[in-house]
């Protein structure tokens, strides 16, 4: 399940083993919660987690874009959103609905197939060496991105302006 | 340590629509940003031309022979062409239907323009997509401005419930197709489509997590194609956004849906036969039945084309159903085959279902309605446009003389093709085809003959005027749907080359 089980990379195990604990706790309270703004930062917690799961595997790139892109500009996104739209601010009782039973009987079941199809598939499955050195992934991810997925990433620029334009129709005051 | 980073070669004339479509597109956004308010109706003059721009790289691109780039990962064969083509002419007729309906109306003309053309970039890259990246992208770009577009009225509560519905309902099901491909990246630890089929072919990949992967994906796709149970967006997004967009969804975004999985199912998942026939049959057969059962209840002529267009997507879903059998059979010819089947029968839904939304909008111009109700009598004041819905109706209902009976006799023969090797699913799928398209033609030719019967106590009403450019929608997509209806070859004959199994896998 986790990274070669030889000594030098207990402390990798170790660490692996904290930061899914955070993040599995930090997700429940992210919908458990009654208050928006302490989802949002709960949020927080859980995206770092991935964050340091990224260091962890050896590609810090990644693990930068992870922190910049969700944790800087996502969930920063979201409290802006709560301040501007008037959400409010404090616990608030009717942030559940009646729905929980229902949502129970289908997320329950997923998570135990999901989580039986997981373990069956990778339970002896161990990560045989470490992954390429940390530059040259940061490079052979870049080289990827200008080379194979160049025209998802093109499109991902209409996309993104598609998407501005689009907003700023939807949100201004007319 | 690192190896120097080589520029890739980049086939500009396989890449020519794109090109010519997003130069449109940048020029859309410079004049509007420099024009005055009164303008604005330019805008819709450069999206058309921009739309018919690209066609011309892609006849081009017909006579040439097949081209891909990336390793495979961008495919221009005629499979590819095709479509592409087909998203074009949908997004100028789409243009077309909404000249004056955004013209008229309270809506940021420019922008609705330049949404519209970037979700059409997005389903020409799915046309050309061999991997999961650029699938998902593709996705994204011919979805997102779809989300936008269905709250593009913006002071109406339907209109922003539609939207609100359509984008968590989309996000939720690109969640789980996201999930679905990232366990098949890590099942394969490939992205292409071609390697992943190989990969699975090896047969190492524990069976359980395989099919889990694959269902996820089939539900993230059927919630884009409106399968049932995945439809329930569907109808109160169609009723709320504005009738031009709902056209576009109901045409371009469903088909887009549907080449996203005939491009996964086809060329990755296709060895995978079992999975794809416990997910795929029930849910093909669901959908048609729960289409129809609902569809008939209707009274408003746009929820019951949204409902019949649920029942569609289940004849649709049909061909990639028994797709497999062909495969198991080791006959793929004949899984090649499927796949153009259905690429047939979206060509001629393509032109039905547009059709029939421009004649909707014509009439609710002067009815401001769109119950069935409201088009009482109009074979007395809009003969013309009664003619045409007659004709998309019956094309949907598949009476002959308009198209829609070709692609359903293409769907119904391969499932029964499918019965004949021995797979009762096929016999199973082509008996509800029949139960289903008695069903449907009832309530199709019921709106007929509303059409048709007059209200006594009506005064005589003055004949309807549409303008140039709605009229020009209808008779375009009226022609296209009785010429295929008459000359079926139209359409077969050019599908004829265009396989997608053994073009991607070589197979």
């Amino acid at each position: 399940m986790l990274a070669v089980d030889t000594p030098q990379y207990l402390p990798e195990n170790i660490f692996f083993g904290i930061i899914a604990f955070i993040m599995v706790v930090s997700a429940l309270r992210v919908v458990t919660t009654r208050n928006v703004v302490h989802a949002a930062l709960w949020l927080i917690l859980v995206l770092a987690g991935v964050a340091g799961n990224f260091i962890l595997l050896g590609n810090e790139f990644v693990a930068v874009t992870q922190v910049l892109v969700y944790i800087g500009a996502i969930v920063v996104l979201f409290l802006f959103g709560v301040m501007l739209t008037r959400a409010p601010i404090g616990a608030d009782a009717h942030l559940d609905n009646d729905q929980r039973p229902l949502a129970l009987v289908v997320a329950l079941p997923l998570l135990a197939l999901m989580g039986y199809v997981l373990w069956d598939a990778w339970k002896d499955t161990k990560i045989t060496e470490a992954g390429p050195p940390i530059v040259a992934s940061t490079s052979v991810l870049s080289d990827s991105i200008f080379k194979t997925y160049l025209i998802p990433f093109e499109a991902a620029s209409v996309l993104l302006l598609a998407a501005l334009i689009g907003a700023i129709v939807l949100a201004r005051r007319d | 340590m690192d190896a120097p980073f080589v520029t890739p070669t980049l086939d500009y004339h396989a890449l020519a629509p794109e090109i010519v479509l997003v130069g449109a597109l940048a020029a859309l956004i410079l004049y509007d940003v420099f024009s005055s308010e009164l303008n604005k109706r330019v805008t819709a003059a450069i999206a058309q031309l921009g739309l018919l721009g690209a066609i011309v790289p892609i006849l081009t691109l017909w006579a040439g022979d097949p081209r891909s780039m990336f390793d495979g990962a961008y495919a221009v064969d005629k499979y590819a062409i095709i479509l592409k083509g087909l998203f074009l002419a949908a997004g100028y007729l789409v243009v077309l239907i909404s000249v004056h309906y955004i013209g008229e109306g309270d809506y940021w003309e420019g922008e609705y323009y330049t949404l519209l053309l970037s979700s059409v970039l997005g389903m020409m890259l799915m046309a050309s997509a061999r991997d999961l990246i650029s699938v998902f992208v593709a996705l994204e770009v011919l979805s997102i401005p779809g989300y936008m577009l269905a709250a593009w009225r913006k002071r109406d509560l339907a209109s922003g419930e539609a939207g609100v519905k359509y984008y968590l309902m989309g996000v939720f099901a690109t969640a789980v197709l996201l999930y679905g491909m990232s366990l098949v990246y890590g099942l394969t630890g490939q992205t292409q489509l071609r390697a992943i089929a190989d990969a699975f072919a090896s047969g190492q990949a524990p069976k359980p997590v395989l099919s889990l992967a694959i269902v996820f994906v089939l539900v993230g796709f059927a919630f884009k194609v409106s399968a049932v149970p995945f439809h329930t967006w569907a109808p109160d997004t169609y009723e709320g956004a504005p009738t031009p967009v709902t056209a576009f969804l109901a045409v371009a975004s469903k088909t887009a849906g549907f080449v996203a999985l005939m491009n996964v199912v086809a060329v990755a998942f296709h060895g995978q036969t079992d999975v794809l026939r416990w997910m795929l049959v029930p849910l093909a057969a669901i959908t048609m039945t729960v289409g129809n059962l609902i569809a008939v209840r209707q009274t408003n002529i746009i929820r019951m084309l949204a409902y019949s267009g649920v029942a569609q997507a289940g004849y649709m879903l049909c061909p990639l159903a028994v797709m497999g059998t062909f495969v198991k059979a080791n006959d793929m010819a004949a899984a090649d085959n499927s796949v153009r089947t259905l690429l047939v029968y979206l060509i001629i839904y393509a032109a039905m279902n547009l059709g029939g939304f421009a004649v909707v909008i014509a009439v609710a111009r002067r009815t401001g309605s769109g119950e069935i109700s409201s088009m009482r009598g109009m074979f007395q004041w809009a003969p013309g446009m009664m003619m045409a819905l007659a004709i998309f109706l019956g094309g949907f209902a598949g009476i002959p003389p308009a198209g829609g009976w070709f692609g359903k006799f293409a769907i119904f023969k391969t499932t029964m093709d499918a019965g004949a090797l021995n797979d009762g699913a096929g016999y199973f799928l082509a008996f509800l085809i029949g139960i289903n398209s008695v069903i449907a033609a009832f309530y199709y030719v019921r709106v007929i003959w509303t059409m048709v019967s007059g209200n006594e106590g009506d005064l005589p009403q003055a004949p309807l005027k549409s303008p140039a450019a709605l009229r020009a929608a209808v008779f375009i997509t009226a022609v296209a749907v009785v010429a295929i209806g008459v000359v079926p070859t139209l359409v077969s004959h050019i599908t004829d080359n265009a396989t997608l199994i053994a073009a991607a896998t070589g197979r």
